[in-house]
């Protein structure tokens, strides 16, 4: 405690001290101000022209005025709504992207893209049918989200609680899902939603009606109240008993302090990051603010950790998906990978990355994904499927 | 100026007189003091009114088929007039007559040139010809010379029936809303007649977008023939290639950090060439745009509706200067992006 403090107090000198050299420079630069003061949004939109063009080269033009332009809703079905859901949605003229991709003939569209062998097989052993055919059983019958069209720019009405007081649907980015529906929850199993607030996808997980007990837990103490009130507006209370939901609010990076090491299926680890479309509109507490560069920096630092507490909670053969919102590979690829070798070498966890192309190719007529991904699977933004940008990479540990 | 515009209608005339192939000498000589007359019409500024009228009368000669005829038009051509005058006119009117027809001969269109002006505006079957006359004249006045008064015509026939009034106070409000000068009015008069017929509260809209918005000065405007286009196409192409990263809004030097393409080479272009030259994008691509950012300003134009302008009222403050492009009075078209920074 008192070793935080004297921390603390240091910390506030440090400041006073950074404060007092702005200051001084300000004075300078005023005498030969010419350039506006930037906004958080304007940084963050130079952060991106610079680092994605570099990342992303020519696809970058198409992915910026993408992520400048009105990004594309999906409707997350509430199974546990009174109402005829799917009819509504589908009266509007929308698509269950799910189901339309699971019942497609066939399974040309996606066949053709895979390797022949993939040595990271989700599956032990397929000897009957194809990857795809499995992969396509694999995915939860019960999750349903609904998308306009493409070329189609009708929004979702703010759904409204049914005759029974929930609501019928929930408005999120139709590719939040497809971590969900990656991670397989299976019958019976436990899950941890490491950093579950605001709870779109806490929700989603939920719709499998596979899960047997779920602990969501999120830092932020207003974000979980936020997700609480979201799950007693969809669900049944029964649903939510202590026996099957914990709700918590701790800091992720230290998990194994909570002793529940080892023991989940699987963990979803949505991890705070740079949140590229959001940070280019709104300018209230904008990660890219000057105010919040230490933050920013240090957020590498924390998605690792983060996924290091999620490799230690899992067990042994269970998975943890890992994902974010923005396109950095600094957020991305290179959080797993440093993740992996940390695990290995500093706590004696192995994993291995799972080979997500059987999964991505049943959605290809949705989403636009990044090509040429050695980790994990990017959604990139487009003004023809404008979802995104979200990233998701999924691990097995292996001891 | 008057000088210039008398001498170019005696060489229309001049120049014209051959072509008619009159079959009498005595129409021929007819014709001739016509022309002669309209010529003297439209140099004189002096007496215009008076000289209209008298005009009016003169040339006062009944609309028949035999006449047309006579003015040169094939059969075809001549009945296709004919038809289209008693359309327009209908059995009230008594006022048909030649006037309008040999005015517009005057200037040195040939007789199809003419069915093709009729074609696109009958409403000009119904004006007068003096006052069609005087018009024209008006238009020389502003600088409008020879080959660009009769293409003007002929592009846009409209513009004769607005009334000269109107259209000098258009040219003096986008003179001085705009700051154009004298010649890069002309250009504007000859490149684009239509803005005169445009709402010019939209046209300085229009001006101001470019000015503030894109840093586009006013002799690139002129070039870029800016009023032909409407602003949705102006405000899609411009953002659409700024969101891509290909466009930026000059600083008060007027600097960027990346070279702007012309507004002369992209805005006016074929949509193929816009898009693999300057937006290096698909078509689909520009499609949902077009939509998007149409909702974009419909919703952002509704929200100003109600009353959500202090912010702009702060911004407005300052002095109007024109050379800053981020401060500029732009109404709602679109700079939602600085102000929602700030
Ligand atoms: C991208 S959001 C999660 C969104 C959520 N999964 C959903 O789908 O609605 C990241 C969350 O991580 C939380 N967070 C940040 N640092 C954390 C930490 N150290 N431990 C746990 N959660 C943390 C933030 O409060 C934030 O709600």
């Amino acid at each position: 405690m008192a070793v935080q403090t004297n921390t603390r107090v240091l910390l506030n000198k440090v400041r006073g001290i950074l404060q007092f050299i702005q200051k001084r420079h300000r004075v300078k630069t005023k005498w030969a101000a010419t350039s506006p003061k930037l906004s958080a949004t304007d940084l963050a939109l130079q952060n991106h022209d610079v680092m994605y063009n570099m990342q992303l080269g020519e696809l970058w033009p198409s992915v910026r005025v993408g992520l400048l332009t009105e990004q594309k809703y999906g409707a997350l079905v509430n199974n546990f709504s009174c109402d005829d859901t799917v009819m509504y949605l589908q009266s509007l003229g929308c698509q269950d992207f799910i189901a339309s991709s699971l019942h497609m003939e066939g399974s040309k569209a996606a066949d053709s893209v895979i390797p022949p062998y993939s040595e990271s097989l989700q599956f032990d052993q397929p000897i009957e049918g194809t990857y795809t055919d499995l992969t396509r059983a694999s995915i939860s019958p019960n999750v349903k989200c609904f998308v306009f069209p493409k070329g189609d720019i009708s929004r979702f009405k703010p759904a409204r609680p049914d005759s029974c007081g929930y609501l019928s649907y929930y408005l999120m980015d139709a590719a939040s899902v497809l971590p969900v529906l990656a991670l397989n929850v299976q019958k019976g199993q436990s899950v941890l939603d490491l950093c579950a607030a605001p709870g779109g996808k806490t929700l989603a997980l939920l719709q499998t009606q596979a899960i047997r007990f779920l602990w969501a837990n999120d830092w932020s103490g207003s974000r979980m109240s936020r997700l609480q009130r979201t799950l007693k507006s969809c669900l049944p209370s029964e649903l939510c008993s202590e026996d099957n939901l914990c709700i918590t609010s701790l800091d992720g990076r230290k998990w194994q302090e909570v002793g529940e090491n080892g023991t989940f299926d699987k963990v979803l680890v949505d991890v705070p990051c740079t949140t590229d479309r959001h940070s280019l509109v709104e300018e209230d507490n904008n990660i890219f603010s000057r105010s919040r560069t230490k933050e920013k920096q240090s957020l590498p630092l924390c998605q690792t950790q983060l996924l290091l507490s999620a490799l230690q909670a899992v067990r042994v053969g269970g998975e943890v998906m890992y994902s974010t919102c923005t396109l950095s590979q600094l957020q991305n690829q290179c959080v797993v990978e440093q993740a992996m070798s940390l695990a290995k070498e500093e706590l004696g966890i192995s994993a291995e990355v799972v080979d997500l192309q059987p999964f991505t190719a049943l959605f290809q007529d949705t989403f636009y994904f990044a090509p040429d991904m050695n980790v994990g699977v990017m959604v990139l933004p487009h003004l023809t499927a404008n979802f995104g940008p979200i990233y998701f990479c999924k691990l097995r540990r292996l001891s | 100026m008057s000088r210039i515009c008398g001498q170019q209608v005696v060489r229309w005339s001049l120049r014209l007189s051959p072509s008619l192939a009159l079959k009498s000498a005595a129409r021929a000589e007819q014709n001739a003091r016509q022309f002669a007359f309209a010529c003297r019409m439209l140099c004189s500024h002096a007496h215009e009114s008076q000289t209209s009228r008298a005009s009016a009368q003169q040339h006062g000669s009944e609309l028949t088929l035999r006449i047309l005829l006579d003015l040169g038009f094939t059969e075809t051509q001549a009945e296709q007039v004919y038809e289209g005058v008693t359309r327009s006119l209908g059995k009230r009117s008594t006022t048909h007559d030649t006037s309008t027809i040999t005015a517009l001969l005057a200037l040195g269109l040939n007789s199809s040139s003419i069915v093709k002006v009729f074609d696109k505006c009958p409403a000009l079957y119904t004006e007068k010809g003096a006052v069609v006359q005087q018009r024209m004249q008006n238009l020389c006045k502003l600088g409008l010379v020879e080959g660009s008064i009769q293409r003007v015509i002929s592009y846009r026939p409209q513009i004769l029936t607005l009334p000269a009034k109107k259209v000098n106070a258009a040219v003096q409000y986008i003179r001085t809303k705009c700051l154009f000068t004298a010649q890069q009015m002309r250009d504007i008069l000859r490149d684009s007649p239509e803005v005169m017929e445009e709402d010019l509260k939209h046209l300085e809209l229009k001006f101001q977008y470019a000015y503030f918005r894109m840093g586009v000065k006013q002799a690139e405007m002129v070039k870029a023939k800016l009023f032909k286009v409407s602003m949705e196409e102006l405000r899609c192409r411009h953002c659409f290639l700024e969101r891509r990263g290909f466009y930026q809004t000059p600083d008060k030097k007027g600097q960027t950090l990346i070279v702007n393409p012309k507004l002369k080479d992209f805005l006016f272009t074929p949509e193929d060439v816009f898009l693999s030259q300057f937006a290096m994008a698909t078509k689909e691509e520009l499609d949902m745009f077009r939509k998007l950012i149409a909702r974009e300003d419909e919703e952002k134009g509704k929200m100003l509706e109600y009353g959500d302008i202090e912010e702009d009222k702060e911004e407005d403050e300052g002095e109007e200067d024109l050379t800053d492009f981020r401060r500029g009075n732009m109404g709602h078209m679109g700079y939602e992006r600085n102000k929602r920074k700030r």
